[in-house]
């Protein structure tokens, strides 16, 4: 077997029975190949079964597991132990909920709340183009789909709305990657709403350009690349 | 309304046209023919997860199996026919015609409302070979499976998710169904606990969609994600409903060492090879016509083979045993754009560069291919002649069957798209003169707010983790890819005595708000209550069919021409009954019929 790491968990801890918020240590020996999710596991089977915290694939396609190690949103599915001592320099680690959404308790939060943004920004075809003759499917050549086909990739679990720097009155960046998605998808025609939701109050005016998305998505979706196509008016139905 | 001793009870009811207990891939497909059909259908649906976006569906990876009517070299009936052979001849012909014949319409319709399927240099869906497909009944691969790069699952969630949104569907997220409400013989909703609030609610539902997906987390290394605890098929069971052919556990040849995560099949479609220790792509020996792409269960009984022959390797930090799959040769934009994210894994979770490294992996527990039973409308059966009126079954929680004992790749993903839309097209016809589902019988909640009083004051000093690591390990050995008489036995005493242990875990916490480990000990008596019937109805099947492999008993027989179904109101209180397999399409006798026989199973 591998070397094991001792290491310290600084984790955010709130019970909403008692409205109570603190911080609480666990110490715990670790191989380095362990995830963070491994560790939270560890921790209800060897100290404390209450410390409630997210999953559920478990390999980075669902985005239930996203947390804040160290102030950085990532997912703790995919974060092995050695990875984190050489990405922070420390065996010591905070473990904190995103902030998009209400906790419910310690590292669960209600997505659901975050959601509402996803939702304002409508993941489906508001309005379908004229479907081909032939009866079957849309014709959509590889040089097109590839323009937008990253962003499809995105699995919502709100790292870089976490990492956004404009908090306040602002969809956020996944929210922003929907619509550049339909307005980049020759199936839609509803452009004009798109537009207004891309382009309107909490869409790209908040965004201050500091890249945060594309540096913390666990996808390496460069999501600013989409964003700054916006900016520049690529989707613009009047130009 | 029921009130448990210690005071639990049902806080609130709600009413509702439609129930989808498992807001995955087939719930929402079969919510989106609802609202398409009837849209001021009002529709609950149920997940265990965040949102629906995040259901087990989203982390498929490899495609969806359909038939295009123009390409000029496949048929339907070679599909049919692939399906048939694939099961081992144990899935119901009625259900393979109206899936295979079904399968370009949902395959349409998903692109029509927004999937983003990977696309040919002309524009159309692309396709790629996947294991036991064939063209010309079994001559050479077929390019038959659809598919949007290695996220063909995350592709179709995200596209019935955003209709059901359009169409208004209430979603109960992290909320957990804890018993199915029945009066006088007809399902009426059920009784569900929301864990952000600690609250059970009645819903009352003229019609209840199951489509809680998969169960295979009582195995130690397993595909299926940590909420995938077996809680539909121990609701059923629980309402006394069979359940059928749930020993036919599919193990997927190649999970990536460690955590067992999926590594599509798609990567030996796109030309990977399985190498033993020494070097040598072995499954030539084995299956010389479809080589690397032979169906799972065989794949996955060569690998096992070639590990007890002591031509596997050993992982320095995992200390398990695997092959090799290697994806060296493959061109570099295979590599970045169909099997990105796949190859991400390797990288990611064992530091394995596939591009230039060969990739460890091994058998891993995937799919179930036993279920609730149901007939080719998706009613869910109390015996073989009778459905309960009401209850609705589809995906990977139902047997229709499409899979009999062993599952073809790509095939589930298209039983999601297919049969979702069947069940909705039959509550839709339901929903026109059912009656209102009344107000809430007597006994609603009884049995759950019991359970959850013993396990709130349940005493004693076992621990939840020996509980579940001891079944994991055990059902792996004794209840997996390979099987005899002794460790089926020596399993079922095991787990009977885990279930008694498992009465004596006392719980930290006792609040009902978000509270992880009280949900982990339920989950917990499910895993134990479904394992029990895999390991009893695995005991019974004298013979090896499909994923089900006997070593005492290594061929197939003709006695066991039929799907077990299994009883088990309590635990350990088991009955076993049969329902006769479809032979619909071999009787009737047209062309190629002679195909659909029992026909023996070679690759």
């Amino acid at each position: 077997m591998t070397q094991q790491y001792d290491i310290v968990l600084k984790v955010s801890r709130y019970d909403p029975d008692v409205q109570r918020a603190w911080v609480q240590d666990y110490s715990l020996k670790a191989g380095g190949i362990l995830r963070f999710v491994d560790l939270f596991r560890k921790i209800n089977d060897e100290q404390d079964p209450t410390l409630a915290w997210s999953s559920s694939c478990e390999h980075a396609q669902c985005g239930s597991c996203g947390m804040r190690i160290n102030g950085r949103p990532l997912l703790t599915c995919e974060l092995l132990v050695e990875t984190a001592m050489q990405m922070f320099n420390t065996s010591t680690f905070s473990v904190a909920p995103l902030t998009v959404a209400p906790v419910v308790r310690d590292l669960v939060v209600d997505l659901e709340r975050a959601y509402q943004r996803i939702h304002i920004a409508k993941p489906y075809i508001i309005a379908p183009a004229p479907p081909p003759p032939e009866g079957d499917e849309y014709r959509i050549v590889p040089k097109v789909l590839d323009r937008y086909v990253e962003a499809t990739r995105c699995i919502n679990c709100f790292c870089c709305a976490t990492a956004c720097v404009t908090q306040k009155n602002h969809l956020g960046p996944n929210a922003m990657l929907v619509n550049v998605v339909r307005m980049m998808d020759p199936r839609e025609t509803a452009m004009k709403q798109r537009a207004g939701l891309l382009y309107g109050e909490q869409g790209l005016p908040r965004c201050r350009t500091a890249q945060a998305c594309s540096f913390v998505c666990p996808k390496e979706i460069d999501v600013a690349h989409f964003i700054a196509l916006a900016k520049q008016g690529a989707f613009d139905p009047v130009s | 309304m029921a009130t448990s001793k210690n005071g639990l009870k049902i806080q609130s009811v709600l009413k509702t046209d439609v129930l989808i207990i498992g807001a995955g891939g087939a719930g929402l497909r079969c919510a989106a023919a609802i609202c398409e059909q009837r849209p001021d259908t009002r529709v609950v649906a149920v997940t265990k997860v965040h949102s629906p976006q995040k259901s087990h569906t989203s982390a498929a990876q490899g495609g969806m199996a359909a038939v295009d009517p123009k390409d000029p070299l496949d048929k339907i009936v070679y599909h049919m026919f692939d399906t048939w052979k694939g099961s081992d001849c144990s899935a119901d012909q009625n259900i393979i015609r109206k899936v295979c014949e079904s399968a370009w319409d949902q395959i349409v319709w998903l692109e029509r409302h927004g999937m983003h399927f990977s696309r040919t240099d002309e524009g159309r869906i692309a396709k790629r070979p996947f294991g036991g497909h064939m063209l010309n009944f079994g001559e050479v691969k077929a390019f038959r499976a659809c598919y949007e790069a290695d996220r063909t699952g995350k592709g179709i969630m995200d596209t019935v998710w955003a209709e059901a949104l359009k169409h208004e569907v209430i979603f109960l997220n992290q909320t957990v169904a804890v018993e199915l409400l029945m009066r006088n013989s007809r399902c009426v909703g059920a009784v569900v606990l929301m864990e952000h609030t600690g609250a059970f609610v009645a819903v009352l539902a003229k019609a209840t969609v199951m489509a809680t997906g998969g169960k295979t987390r009582m195995y130690q290394v397993s595909t299926n994600c940590r909420q995938n605890t077996g809680d539909g098929l121990a609701l059923v069971l629980q309402a006394g409903l069979p359940v059928m052919d749930v020993e036919a556990v599919q193990f997927h040849p190649t999970g990536i060492v460690g955590p067992g995560i999926l590594a599509s099949e798609a990567l030996r479609g796109e030309g990977g090879i399985l190498r033993n220790a020494e070097g040598e792509p072995f499954m030539e020996r084995y299956a010389p016509t479809a080589k690397d792409l032979a169906p799972r269960d065989l794949v996955s009984r060569c690998i096992m083979n070639e590990i007890r022959e002591g031509r596997g390797c050993v992982h320095p930090d995992h200390g398990l045993p695997h092959v090799w799959l290697d994806l060296r040769h493959l061109p570099e934009h295979v590599h970045k754009t169909r099997i990105q994210e796949v190859c991400g894994f390797f990288r990611k979770f064992v530091g394995v560069e596939p591009q230039s490294e060969l990739c460890p992996v091994t058998p891993t527990a995937h799919y179930q291919m036993g279920g609730a039973p149901t007939n080719e409308f998706g009613e869910v059966q109390k015996d073989p002649q009778h459905v309960v009126d009401g209850l609705y079954a589809c995906g990977e929680f139902a047997a229709a069957s499409l899979h009999g004992h062993n599952r073809l790749g790509t095939n589930s993903l298209l039983e999601l798209i297919t049969m979702g839309k069947v069940v909705g097209d039959r509550v839709v016809e339901y929903l026109r003169d059912a009656p209102e589902p009344g107000e809430l019988p007597d006994e609603a909640g009884h049995r759950a707010l019991e359970r959850f009083s013993r396990h709130l004051e349940a005493r004693g000093t076992e621990r939840f983790a020996a509980i579940r690591d001891a079944l994991r390990r055990l059902m792996m050995d004794k209840v997996g890819v390979f099987r005899d008489e002794k460790g089926l036995s020596e399993a079922i005493e095991e787990i009977a005595e885990l279930k008694s242990r498992a009465t004596q875990m006392a719980l930290s916490s006792k609040t009902l708000v978000m509270n992880q480990e009280l949900i982990q000990n339920w989950e917990l008596n499910h895993l134990l209550d479904v394992s029990y019937v895999i390991a009893q109805c695995a005991l019974a099947r004298r013979e090896s069919r499909g994923a089900h492999y006997r070593e005492d008993f290594p061929d197939r027989s003709p006695e066991f021409h039929y799907h077990t179904l299994a009883y088990m109101p309590e635990f350990g209180k088991i009955t076993l009954d049969q329902r006769p397999i479809d032979m619909s399409i071999y009787e009737a006798q047209g062309e190629h019929y002679e195909r659909f026989a029992v026909i023996e199973r070679k690759y």
